[in-house]
């Protein structure tokens, strides 16, 4: 895409967080800058646990940072905000709600009327491969299949930013290489700006348009790489494999 | 070489069908210890001077369906002793698992009201009956009260845990989504600590049996603790054991009773997981 | 592939006919494979191929129905044996320091002391752990956590080491870098190595022979050899033919 047709969706200028822990300053963030355009796939990649999740957190409204600020579409935001969505990484499915109810959960808390939430929430259901599961409890689905419940949930909402955090974290390799040819599917046929975070370089060359690689913590951003494959992606190809190690090189190891 | 069976279709090694001799035998133990149990009894029967022996208590059994005492037939004392446990049930499971939800979530009212209710929480309810009888007399109210009190505690207390143990993941959820904090009260917390509120059901439920029996021991005119007092102030052995019998056996119902509802009100905790 | 003309007694570990049904389930059927002395193989299989099955007898929380495991000839026994495991979750004792923790299989089989403290330098040194001696697990990351439950493996000189999915979670980079830790400890102490796993790349960086396991009933599809000299580069065209190819024979998807 041209630059001077990207628009700047989300902006983060100067995100710093850290937190007390054991009376000691722990820095997660170190003063994080990032634009994201709109409808790009976007991902953060970076080692060990802190950092990433955090500035996702950041971003979704479950955190304040001790410094910095957040703009959607140019206007400051502060908290949660309706057209954020997020899929967790420790799926976060409500084991006492069925699929569908789950599913449909985002447009419960919108008081938005019966029948229409089912509308809504069986085209999202249809939409990512699950339609005959709406009875089951997420304890009866595989990880993928709980994983792309989540998906579907998020979508309900209509944000049009959505958050992923580590969604593919749990599963095996092969399932993951599945459910990524199935986000990328979801996200060609409803196009939304996503910001995805994963710790799996393979995964972040495969699925995003730019990477941003954060250093280990306290995190900043080491490097942005603009991926230009065209897709869908060949993980053994020549081209991807050299992307892979000049991204792997740069990366902190995080023991 | 290994000599294997087929049965029915399904071919078994000499390892396998090991295993499966070994689970037949779990499920024969129970019985045996049963049979064990009713030897000892016989034993004790023809050595303890005074123990009424199987015959003796079915004997005793057979005689009391036909002669009631104090105009009550052996299912009717058990009607009456339920009957108060249910009546105190209910009512603890209704404000108990209110006080609880408000304990649990609101840091207010558990700074409020909590250490109080700690306090009052230690002391056991069979140590409240001389004073309720003084104040109350030995009337059904003061018996279902003192029910009542033994069975609030484990609801108030597994309500409360459970609230304060919501997992913070859920709740996350809901701020994502914009939930209100009423919202988040009755679709995610509530919901989240059901199967805690549950667990203080069913203990609530054989506190409540035990407590209406001391009640009844200590001055009513019917139930099955009356029927124990009865029998032991008439010498009367075979009516105390029988009544000791049947305590148990409702007490045993009472339980798998709470354990199907449980079942049946949260499904998601007996869905087998893949 | 065994030929009549290699004795049995080269063979470490032998699976023969290995079969399990549950019930009326057909899960396993006919597995039959030999491992040599200080052999790394990597079994690789389609998600729900039975793996956790085959694991469970290997380690005889189940009998098989039909066929069995052989380590040095006799039918592999817990008792007799010395069988090490490690698996996805590291199973380091919490109580227990980073050093007590490496120490722990080896006094659990009375091994004399000198002989302890040796072994359990040597980790210590291999794994570069040295300031983690006395430190508790909950105090280290999960990687690390993970890196001492395999030198306690390691240590143990086991006749069998199973290994399933020990890095499943972990960043790709902290992966790589554990991978040739475990390559680094597998030529210092030559334990014969089954690694399980479910990522293919995974599977031609690290073993000498990849067992590729069918969809259930489950069953030996194919051997391949990797006879790629160490350490291996994941971008070299020979790698990546291999690793196409056994992609092909498990790909589900």
């Amino acid at each position: 895409m041209p630059v001077d047709e990207k628009r700047v969706k989300l902006r983060l200028e100067n995100i710093s967080q850290s937190y007390v822990v054991n009376n000691k300053v722990f820095d997660a963030v170190s003063n994080i800058s990032l634009d994201v355009y709109d409808n790009e796939f976007l991902v953060i990649l970076g080692p060990g646990h802190c950092g990433k999740s955090v500035l996702l957190n950041i971003i979704g409204g479950l955190e304040k940072p001790v410094e910095g600020s957040k703009y959607l579409d140019g206007e400051k935001l502060t908290g949660s905000d309706k057209r954020i969505g997020m899929v967790f990484q420790k799926l976060a499915l409500m084991p006492w709600k069925t699929v569908m109810s789950n599913v449909e959960f985002g447009l419960q808390m919108a008081s938005v009327e019966k029948t229409k939430r089912r509308e809504i929430a069986q085209q999202y259901i249809d939409l990512v491969g699950l339609k005959g599961f709406e009875k089951s409890y997420p304890s009866q689905l595989s990880g993928g299949m709980k994983q792309r419940v989540g998906i579907a949930r998020a979508y309900t909402n209509n944000p049009e930013i959505l958050l992923m955090d580590e969604p593919f974290g749990q599963l095996d390799a092969q399932t993951r290489y599945a459910m990524q040819e199935e986000i990328q599917r979801v996200w060609y046929q409803q196009k939304r700006t996503i910001i995805f975070v994963t710790n799996n370089i393979e995964e972040a060359v495969y699925l995003g348009d730019r990477i941003v690689l954060l250093s280990k913590c306290p995190a900043s951003v080491k490097q942005i790489y603009n991926i230009d494959l065209p897709r869908p992606r060949d993980t053994i190809e020549p081209k991807f494999l050299a992307i892979r190690k000049e991204i792997s090189d740069n990366t902190d190891l995080a023991l | 070489m290994e000599k294997i069976v087929i049965q029915q279709g399904i071919v078994l090694s000499e390892s396998e069908k090991k295993e499966i001799r070994q689970n037949r035998i779990y499920k024969i133990l129970p019985v045996v210890s049963i049979i064990l149990l009713s030897a000892l009894w016989l034993f004790a029967s023809k050595e303890v001077l005074g123990f009424p022996s199987p015959a003796e208590t079915w004997e005793r059994f057979t005689q009391l369906l036909e002669k009631p005492i104090k105009a009550l037939s052996l299912w009717g004392h058990i009607f009456v002793s339920l009957q108060r446990v249910f009546l105190a049930l209910v009512l603890s499971w209704i404000i108990g698992i209110s006080f609880g939800i408000l304990l649990g979530w609101s840091e207010k009212c558990n700074a409020l009201f909590g250490p109080v209710f700690t306090a009052f929480r230690a002391v056991p309810p069979l140590a409240l009956i001389p004073l309720i009888t003084i104040w109350f007399g030995t009337g059904e109210g003061p018996k279902v009260l003192l029910v009542f009190i033994g069975a609030l505690m484990p609801v108030v207390v597994n309500t409360q845990a459970g609230m304060r143990n919501v997992n913070k993941l859920y709740l996350d959820v809901g701020t994502i989504f914009n939930a209100t904090d009423r919202q988040k009260l009755f679709q995610i917390a509530i919901p989240s600590a059901l199967d805690a509120i549950f667990a203080g059901v069913r203990t609530s439920a054989s506190a409540a049996w035990m407590v209406v029996l001391a009640a009844e021991m200590l001055g009513a005119k019917a139930g099955v603790g009356f029927l124990i007092i009865r029998g032991m102030d008439s010498g009367d052995e075979a009516l105390v054991l029988l009544s000791m019998i049947c305590i148990g056996i409702v007490g045993a119902m009472l339980a798998v009773a709470t354990q199907i509802a449980e079942g049946v009100l949260c499904p998601w905790t007996r869905k087998g997981s893949n | 592939m065994s030929d009549g003309k290699e004795l049995k007694e080269d063979y470490k570990v032998e699976v023969r006919n290995l079969t399990k049904y549950f019930g009326g389930l057909h899960v396993l059927n006919d597995i039959s494979f030999n491992i040599k002395k200080g052999e790394f193989v990597c079994v690789v299989g389609p998600t729900g191929c039975g793996k956790t099955t085959f694991l469970n007898l290997l380690s005889r929380i189940y009998m098989p129905s039909k066929g069995d495991l052989f380590i040095d000839g006799a039918s592999a026994d817990p008792r007799k044996h010395n069988l090490a495991f490690v698996f996805q979750e590291p199973s380091s004792i919490p109580w227990l320091t980073v050093e007590k923790n490496l120490r722990f299989g080896l006094e659990l089989k009375n091994l004399d002391k000198k002989i302890i403290d040796e072994r359990v330098e040597k980790i210590i040194t291999l794994l570069g752990l040295q300031q983690f001696r006395n430190s508790y697990p909950h105090q280290l990351s999960v990687s690390s956590e993970q890196r001492i439950i395999i030198g306690r493996a390691f240590a143990m000189n086991p006749d069998l080491l199973l290994m399933d999915e020990p890095y499943g979670q972990m960043d790709v980079k902290l992966r790589f870098y554990l991978e040739d830790e475990v390559i680094r400890l597998w030529k210092e102490w030559g334990s014969t190595v089954l690694f399980i796993t479910h990522n293919i790349e995974e599977a031609v960086y690290l073993a000498e022979r990849i067992l590729i396991m069918s969809n259930k009933p489950t069953t030996i599809k194919e051997e391949v050899v990797v006879d790629l000299p160490r350490p291996r580069d994941v971008a070299d065209p020979e790698f990546i033919k291999i690793r196409k190819y056994v992609t092909e024979q498990i790909k589900w998807w």
